[in-house]
């Protein structure tokens, strides 16, 4: 029943000096930490620390100058978001990125997309194997509904729902995918207590259930306190402390950052 | 009475050449959001590049894979030479792109093939049909012209249910999201420019053996903005609707309110249609409602 | 499909005297009819009766081989599941006796259910009920075993105590196949005089108490109701309210299985207006909130659409008040009305009926607390067929049904079959004797004992009047009924709910008891009252002031009124016509005692607080000056002084109503 039983693994991802700067304004500066497999590890900070930049260069929407990231044991300088993404990393954004037009089931099936092997003619003829693997999918997204609890909005299009239940809706997109390494920004901004905590669980059960790999971008420390197994704190885009939760609570230069110290 | 159905069945059918231009914006407009301007240039350019490839000589069906290919390596230049550059700018900054690309197509065009007049035969049969005893005369070209719209409509909507067309509704909603489940941007564009090209072509073909290939189909083409305005940027069936309506619409008014006026209507009715809309119902008949945000 | 109908007592020819033994019937003779739906991962998932059977049979095997036996309680929390149903009929089957909860209790109100009810068996829907019974399980020795349906976060609970569902159901068949007579001879060995279910009844004051039904009760008042309504296995009912409450199980369980139609359980609490429209149900309860609540989403679609179509909405809305109830119940109707009313379906009320999943509705029943009669009109103006019922647990849950044929908003229509009803001479309570009447309170004799009298009568506790036409008319709580000084019955809470349904009326107290006519404190609803105002251009400056605005009294005189005309055409009612009034200078409140939590009126509290008030209504003053102590939000307090006015109200004659 405890989290305690869990197994964390081998390092899945390995962060290296990673530089990061745009037009000469340093955004990060030599970085160096881990995930590990089947860890929740939360990335906080001060406003501006360089959080969300860091998620950026993790699945490829940025391509940092310095340094290199190891995903799976393999090294990279380079790489773009949707090769990133056939390589088992999903993302949330921060300012919610869904496609609006589409329902909730649709963007959940989209999200899909890279499970879906029925090429081009044979989907075209859609019969037979084709219509046989899209009842397949549809049921995966439907356990994704199932677990999300978001059945009461499977033909509502997302541009229509309220902020939490869309933040929900993009957690099950990223679910489609069958990721191992699930990067969350800020999954529970701007949401109420109650929402927090549905949110909560979702990312607990899911760590748990399926054993995927969390990093998330969090403000709430409490959640924060509560959910990771490990913290990585950033200031001005450095990293100023690492360790589990306990450790940070107690770490000066943290506190320091949080409080507002000078530099 | 069967006078008036003659005008209209005709009219529809002239609607549909017009639907044909208006599909490649739509297609475009969809997926990147961009208006893209050049529609009217690659659809001469098309034309050009068939008529010239069967000029030398080559048989018809070679010409058409030929000239399939030109059109997807175009489709692969203008990603590589311009969209690139310029992801995630003003769709205002894509649109004067779109301008630059249409004058080169026409010039291009021509520099190579000439800027002549030129025969297009590929076998359509040109001989008019008569209906009810004769009481009415269709032309056989119109006919043909609303079978391969037809088809390519039927093409378009079954590639819409494939993975590579939800794909394509996935980059039209949101790039960012699109790339993060794993789409990649370029080959989308590759793709999308590419089926507007196609569809191009079939204009072009249709343009081509009615009036012969010759650079007024560009400005022919822009009979296709009114049509958008009509059935809305966004929407495949409001491209054909439209098409249908503005065809039907101009012949009609032609004939029937023409005489009052002098005639002429023709050339400009399309347009007028198209500024009363903008004011009643600016996203057009089947247009998603524009809600902007402040 | 005809089935031989039940005996005119409400009991079985065929002599099935317990449900399982019509689920057995079922399972031979309907086999193949679909029995239950559930909507999961997005698809209406279904069972034939004959796998119905089946599982619960293997249910049965399963709770026998943990242990379970004859006379034991089996309590079961959670949405209606398939599943849960099917452990009712297990739990019977075996002549044990299931005892629904609520499922949204918090863990003490589910201690005091199970500690009470001696449970050793019980069944959670998910883990979220689960942790519920976990948190209180070290307070309740006799609870032995924890069975859940849902196993999803289960994973990590290895308690020896808590089974899956589905391993005990498979350890069930298995039982079952070692030992092939078992279950026939437990369902053999039930009677009509088993306890077929307890139900645990919140009731106003104290604590909950277990209301025991046998076979009889629920066999021969389903058999009756389902010959009244002339219910068939064709119909089809989707169960959303709680299991616990007593009309869920005679609904979607007993009559369900006795007539043999389909049940269908929703996705999820959020969906249930979805799903009711995907099912289209023909038989549909529901109580008045939710009417109330399916008319409000209609209004405000409306409001939004376009011009042509709200005009065309309210134009055939109007039709259909005017001619619609009439054409329901076969009345003459005016051809032209006749004919808007046909071009309206078409164009209205078809489309809101599918929208509402109202298309195949033939019979709908609203209870529990009295509906609005605009509400209950509108509904009925549509077309469909929704009529009040009047019951409580322990009568097996009806008492009164109305008929097609004569349906009103403000009775609850004449008693139902075989229902023998009385009304107290004094106290004016309701008294009935039926086949329903409950085996007593489980572990209560003397409860059992106040509420039915040694020759079968029992206390329903509420005041009623039959009205003119023979129907039943409830007014009140029996212990608010008073008497007016020349000896009329004087029904508070019945002129307050007429009065409440107005919207610019918010809360209403109406005083009499012992006086020689009635007189009100009113309450106004600062929303509605409020926007009127500032339609009209009427400026005010707080909740007081607006309160003691003329326009304002003006406007409450006239709802007043209206009441007074209508009661005065009741012959019982009409001396409860409200004479004088005053518009009270501050909202009732529950923070400062006034109002229950659940917003009901204290009585005592308001007549001590505002004894003067009350003495100035009764005097000949036209205005009283009152000084109170307000609190204000943060904490400081201040003195209020004004002058209320007081104002007289135009009473009626009283008449008698035609039929």
């Amino acid at each position: 029943m405890s989290m305690a039983q869990k197994k964390i693994g081998d390092v899945l991802l390995k962060v290296d000096n990673i530089s990061l700067s745009f037009g000469g304004v340093k955004a990060l500066t030599d970085i160096s930490f881990e995930i590990r497999e089947h860890e929740v590890l939360a990335i906080i900070g001060p406003n501006g620390a360089g959080k969300s930049s860091m998620l950026n260069c993790i699945n490829g929407f940025y391509h940092p100058q310095e340094g290199t990231i190891t995903y799976r044991g393999a090294a990279r300088r380079q790489m773009r978001p949707h090769e990133a993404a056939s390589q088992g990393i999903a993302r949330t954004f921060q300012n919610i990125a869904l496609f609006k037009g589409m329902s909730t089931l649709d963007n959940i099936m989209t999200g899909r997309l890279l499970k879906m092997k029925a090429g081009l003619l044979s989907s075209a003829i859609y019969k037979g194997p084709a219509e046989k693997e899209q009842i397949v999918h549809r049921e995966f997204c439907e356990r994704i509904i199932d677990f999300l609890e978001i059945e009461a909005i499977r033909k509502v299009p997302v541009g229509r729902l309220p902020y939490g239940l869309q933040k929900r809706v993009e957690l099950g997109r990223a679910l489609a995918a069958e990721p191992s390494l699930l990067l969350l920004d800020e999954p529970m901004a701007g949401m109420n207590l109650e929402e927090k905590q549905d949110m909560c669980r979702f990312i607990l059960d899911v760590n748990d259930e399926f054993g995927t790999t969390i990093c998330l971008i969090e403000h709430d420390m409490g959640v924060v306190m509560d959910i990771s197994d490990r913290v990585v704190v950033l200031d001005y885009g450095r990293k100023i402390g690492d360790g589990v939760p306990e450790e940070i609570k107690g770490n000066q230069a943290v506190i320091d950052a949080y409080l507002g110290v000078q530099h | 009475m069967a006078f008036f159905f003659e005008v209209l069945i005709g009219g529809l059918m002239a609607g549909v050449m017009y639907s044909l231009v208006a599909l490649g914006f739509v297609l475009i407009f969809k997926a990147s959001g961009v208006f893209n301007f050049a529609q009217g240039a690659m659809v001469l350019f098309a034309g050009l590049f068939f008529v010239g490839f069967i000029e030398l000589g080559l048989p018809l069906w070679i010409s058409l894979i030929l000239t399939i290919a030109v059109m997807i390596l175009l489709a692969g230049v203008i990603e590589r030479l311009v969209l690139r550059h310029l992801v995630n700018q003003e769709g205002i900054i894509l649109f004067m792109a779109t301008i630059g690309v249409s004058f080169f197509l026409d010039g291009f065009g021509q520099l190579i093939w000439g800027s002549n007049v030129r025969q297009l035969d590929v076998g359509i049969p040109t001989d008019p049909i008569l209906l009810f005893d004769g009481d009415i005369l269709i032309q056989s070209f119109d006919l043909w012209a609303t079978m391969v719209a037809a088809f390519l409509l039927a093409v378009l909507v079954v590639f819409q249910k494939t993975r590579v067309g939800r794909a394509l509704r996935a980059v039209a909603d949101d790039h960012q999201a699109a790339q993060s489940v794993g789409i990649p941007l370029n080959v989308i564009w590759v793709i999308v420019w590419s089926i507007a090209g196609l569809v191009a072509l079939v204009a072009g073909v249709m343009w081509g053996s009615k009036l012969g290939v010759q650079p007024a189909i560009v400005t022919l083409a822009l009979k296709a903005l009114p049509v958008l305005i009509l059935g809305g940027f966004t929407s495949i069936p409001g491209a054909i609707i439209g098409g249908l309506i503005i065809g039907a619409g101009e012949k009609l008014a032609e004939i029937y309110i023409g005489p009052f006026v002098g005639g002429g209507i023709e050339n400009w009715f399309a347009y007028v249609v198209a500024l009363g809309f903008l004011l009643v119902r600016p996203q057009g008949l089947f247009g998603e409602k524009i809600i902007e945000r402040v | 499909m005809s089935e031989k109908s039940a005996l005119p007592d409400g009991r079985d020819p065929l002599g099935r005297d317990t449900i399982p033994k019509f689920l057995a019937y079922n399972a031979v003779h309907r086999r193949d009819l679909p029995a239950m739906r559930e909507k999961d991962l997005g698809i209406w998932q279904s069972w034939t009766w004959g796998e119905v059977a089946g599982r619960v049979r293997d249910m049965a095997g399963g709770l026998a081989a943990l242990g379970f036996r004859r006379g034991d309680k089996l309590a079961i929390v959670g949405d209606n599941r398939p599943e849960l149903y099917w452990a009712v009929g297990a739990a019977q089957a075996l002549g044990g006796i299931p005892v629904p909860i609520y499922q949204d209790s918090v863990a003490e109100e589910m201690q005091f259910v199970i500690d009470h009810a001696e449970v050793r068996f019980a069944l959670a829907e998910n883990q979220e009920q689960v942790d519920k019974l976990l948190s209180i399980r070290d307070r309740l020795p006799r609870l032995e075993i924890i069975l859940y349906s849902d196993p999803r976060g289960m994973r990590h609970y290895d308690q020896p105590f808590l089974k899956a569902l589905d391993t005990v159901m498979e350890q069930g068949a298995a039982h079952n196949a070692a030992h092939p007579d078992f279950f026939d001879a437990e369902l053999a060995a039930g009677s009509g005089s088993d306890i077929s279910i307890i139900c645990y009844t919140s009731g106003t004051t104290g604590r909950p108490k277990g209301v025991m039904l046998s076979h009889d009760n629920v066999v021969r008042s389903a058999n009756l109701a389902i010959a009244f309504d002339n219910i068939t296995a064709r119909d089809e009912i989707l169960a959303y309210l709680p299991l616990a409450w007593v009309g869920d199980n005679f609904i979607s369980y007993a009559e369900a299985t006795i007539a043999g139609f389909c049940v269908n359980c929703p996705e999820s609490a959020d969906t249930v207006l979805q799903d009711l429209r995907e099912i289209g149900p023909t038989y549909f309860f529901a109580p008045p909130r939710i009417f109330e609540n399916l008319l409000t989403t209609v209004m405000i679609r409306m409001e939004d659409a376009s011009g042509f179509k709200r005009r065309m909405f309210h134009f055939f809305i109007g039709v259909a008040k005017r001619a619609g109830r009439n054409i329901l119940e076969g009345k003459p109707v005016a051809l032209t009305d006749r004919l808007l009313y046909a071009l309206g379906d078409l164009l209205v009320y078809g489309p809101l009926k599918n929208v509402l999943g109202m298309t195949r509705l033939r019979l709908a029943y609203t209870a529990g607390e009295a509906i609005g009669p605009d509400i209950f009109d509108f509904f009925r103006a549509l077309g469909i067929n929704l009529k009040q019922l009047y019951g409580q647990t322990e009568s097996t849950v009806y008492l009164c049904l109305q008929t097609d044929a004569d349906v009103r908003s403000d009775t609850v229509g004449p008693p139902g079959p075989g229902i023998e009803l009385r009304i107290d001479g004094d106290s004016g309570e309701v008294l009935y004797r039926s086949p329903g009447v409950f085996v007593g309170y489980f572990k209560d004799e003397a409860a059992t004992a106040e509420t039915k009298t040694p020759d079968g009568w029992v206390h329903t506790g509420d005041a009623g009047v039959f009205t003119d036409a023979g129907h039943l008319r409830i007014i009140d709580r029996a212990k608010d009924v008073g008497r007016l000084t020349g000896g009329a019955l004087f029904a508070p809470k019945y002129v307050e709910n007429k009065l409440k349904f107005f919207p610019s009326i918010k809360e209403a107290v109406v005083f009499g008891h012992e006086r020689d006519h009635a007189t009100a404190f009113i309450n106004i609803d600062l929303g509605a009252v409020g926007s009127w105002a500032e339609r009209n251009g009427i400026a005010y400056t707080s909740y007081s002031d607006l309160a003691g605005r003329p326009e304002v009294y003006d406007q409450i005189r006239t709802c007043i009124e209206q009441v007074n005309r209508d009661l005065a055409s009741d012959s019982s009612m009409a001396a409860c016509q409200v004479k004088r009034f005053l518009i009270l200078h501050k909202e009732l409140d529950a923070d400062d005692g006034e109002l229950t939590r659940t917003r009901k009126v204290r009585r005592r509290t308001i007549a001590e607080r505002y004894g003067t008030l009350i003495e100035a209504l009764y005097s000949g003053q036209d205005a009283i000056a009152v000084e109170a102590k307000i609190t204000f939000e943060d904490g400081r307090t201040g003195t209020f002084r004004a002058n209320l006015k007081i104002a007289a109200a135009e009473t009626y004659t009283p008449m008698r109503k035609a039929g």
